[in-house]
């Protein structure tokens, strides 16, 4: 298990293995979004209450659920920084939040869109929406952190500790503002369990959707992580090997 | 030779003397305050001197200003330390790094906190805050500065070695001071419509011992990253 968890922490050897699996993620990510769109946009019957509208939901659930997870992602790899200087681990967390910062925001526009139509209003001081802002201003504070340190390293560690703390906040946040003002829905309303309120062609294509865009974030997640470890690893012998031979 | 001091010692020579320090220096001492008097002025000239709804927002003014003067005073926490190399001897002692500090927040929040909060309950006067809000505010007050000031001392030990932090420590601080605003706002106003104190105290009283518990170890973390 050690060996394999150091072997984990080479950038030259993620950078073959995730070579070989992307093609993996990319072809399912491909075929479950053409079908997920397709299937959400066009045929799924329109909701009682809300229309046609409804269809927002497929872009906006899977989004939004994704991007609660950037801060643990980060925290995690952050930890693994500090504890282990893994260098890998600051790839992947440095890459993550400009990442979490473009989920979070799509979260936010989708979100507001459906509640124009929904609400009557773009923007409400809920409870949801207004800790998604907070994680969207918390993940642009580590992305100005990381920019301004020019030590590599430093920049890492400091990094790794702000998403720790940021981490640890963004649950108060939650906590916090829901108790303090909300109009959003539970996520309850689209449990799956509750089969008689939700037929299996609504909630099906949303499973799709949510599977595919949770590929497309680990594509973009190892595509841009991939890019990171080529740039800082350009002075190694293999990288120049790799440039040099296409 | 000498005996070794205890890490009470250094504890109690640390919060000594960043007090004499800022006793020293009088500008940084009434700087933070000023700002205070300053930004809570500028609410009623911006939205609206009407009593009625200067009543209803004059807790979160006083919140926001209180939040504002801590972020403004949190920078000379480290810096000048930082500059004259006395913050390097700190990282070097052999006491845990946990305790000096906290001994610096302490301080810190005594010369700028504690004014703020004494000096709340007149300004929540001018602003004509409703009668049966200023034990809560006060004491809220008295609870969440602290809180702010443990929080913005990760985001100045972080940001301590780069030469324009102004807005970055916003930035990074800011958001995280969120969940200490809302507790302490909400506490305010529902003691207005008539709820017990009691359990919104707790909260706020929970997130000060959080706080002071797990805050100056990410500080100390940070300071070590910064002063390499």
């Amino acid at each position: 298990m050690w060996l394999w968890f150091s072997k984990l922490g080479s950038p030259k050897w993620f950078y073959e293995l995730s070579g070989r699996w992307l093609p993996w993620l990319v072809i399912p990510m491909a075929l479950l979004l053409i079908v997920g769109i397709v299937w959400a946009l066009l045929f799924v019957p329109p909701d009682y209450q809300q229309g046609n509208t409804i269809r927002i939901m497929y872009i906006h659930v899977p989004f939004a659920s994704i991007s609660l997870a950037f801060f643990p992602l980060m925290a995690v790899a952050g930890t693994i920084t500090l504890v282990w200087r893994m260098k890998l681990a600051d790839m992947v967390a440095k890459q993550a939040a400009p990442l979490g910062a473009w989920f979070t925001a799509l979260a936010l526009a989708s979100g507001s869109i459906w509640g124009s139509d929904i609400w009557g209003t773009w923007w409400i001081w809920d409870g949801r929406l207004t800790s998604m802002l907070l994680q969207f201003f918390l993940l642009i504070g580590v992305i100005s952190l990381r920019s301004a340190l020019e030590d590599t390293d430093a920049a890492a560690k400091a990094c790794a500790v702000l998403s720790i703390v940021g981490c640890i906040n963004v649950f108060v946040i939650k906590f916090s503002v829901d108790w303090w003002n909300t109009l959003h829905q539970p996520a309850g309303d689209f449990s799956l369990s509750d089969e008689a309120a939700n037929p299996p062609e609504v909630w099906v294509p949303l499973v799709i959707m949510i599977v595919a865009i949770y590929l497309f974030f680990a594509v973009s997640l190892i595509l841009s992580t991939r890019n990171e470890i080529l740039q800082r690893e350009r002075r190694a012998q293999w990288v120049q090997e790799l440039v040099e031979g296409h | 030779m000498n005996q070794q001091a205890t890490t009470g010692q250094a504890f109690r020579a640390t919060l000594k003397r960043d007090l004499i320090i800022a006793y020293k220096r009088k500008n940084d001492l009434v700087n933070p305050f000023m700002f205070f008097l300053i930004v809570a002025t500028l609410f009623p000239i911006g939205i609206s001197p009407g009593p009625d709804r200067l009543g209803e927002i004059a807790a979160g003014v006083l919140w926001i200003s209180a939040l504002l003067a801590s972020l403004l005073a949190m920078d000379n926490l480290y810096r000048s330390d930082y500059e004259d190399g006395s913050l390097e001897q700190l990282l070097l002692s052999p006491h845990p790094l946990y305790f000096l500090v906290l001994a610096k927040n302490i301080s810190h929040w005594l010369v700028s906190g504690l004014p703020v909060v004494l000096v709340s309950p007149l300004i929540a006067y001018m602003l004509n805050l409703p009668d049966a809000a200023y034990a809560a505010l006060f004491i809220t007050l008295l609870l969440g500065t602290p809180v702010l000031s443990l929080l913005g001392s990760i985001g100045v030990a972080l940001t301590v070695g780069l030469g324009s932090r102004g807005l970055i420590l916003a930035v990074i601080t800011l958001p995280l001071s969120v969940p200490v605003l809302i507790a302490g706002t909400l506490t305010v106003q529902e003691t207005l419509n008539g709820a017990s104190l009691g359990g919104y105290l707790a909260i706020m009283g929970a997130m000060l011992l959080a706080a002071l518990t797990l805050a100056p170890l990410a500080s100390s973390a940070a300071l070590r990253i910064s002063v390499n």
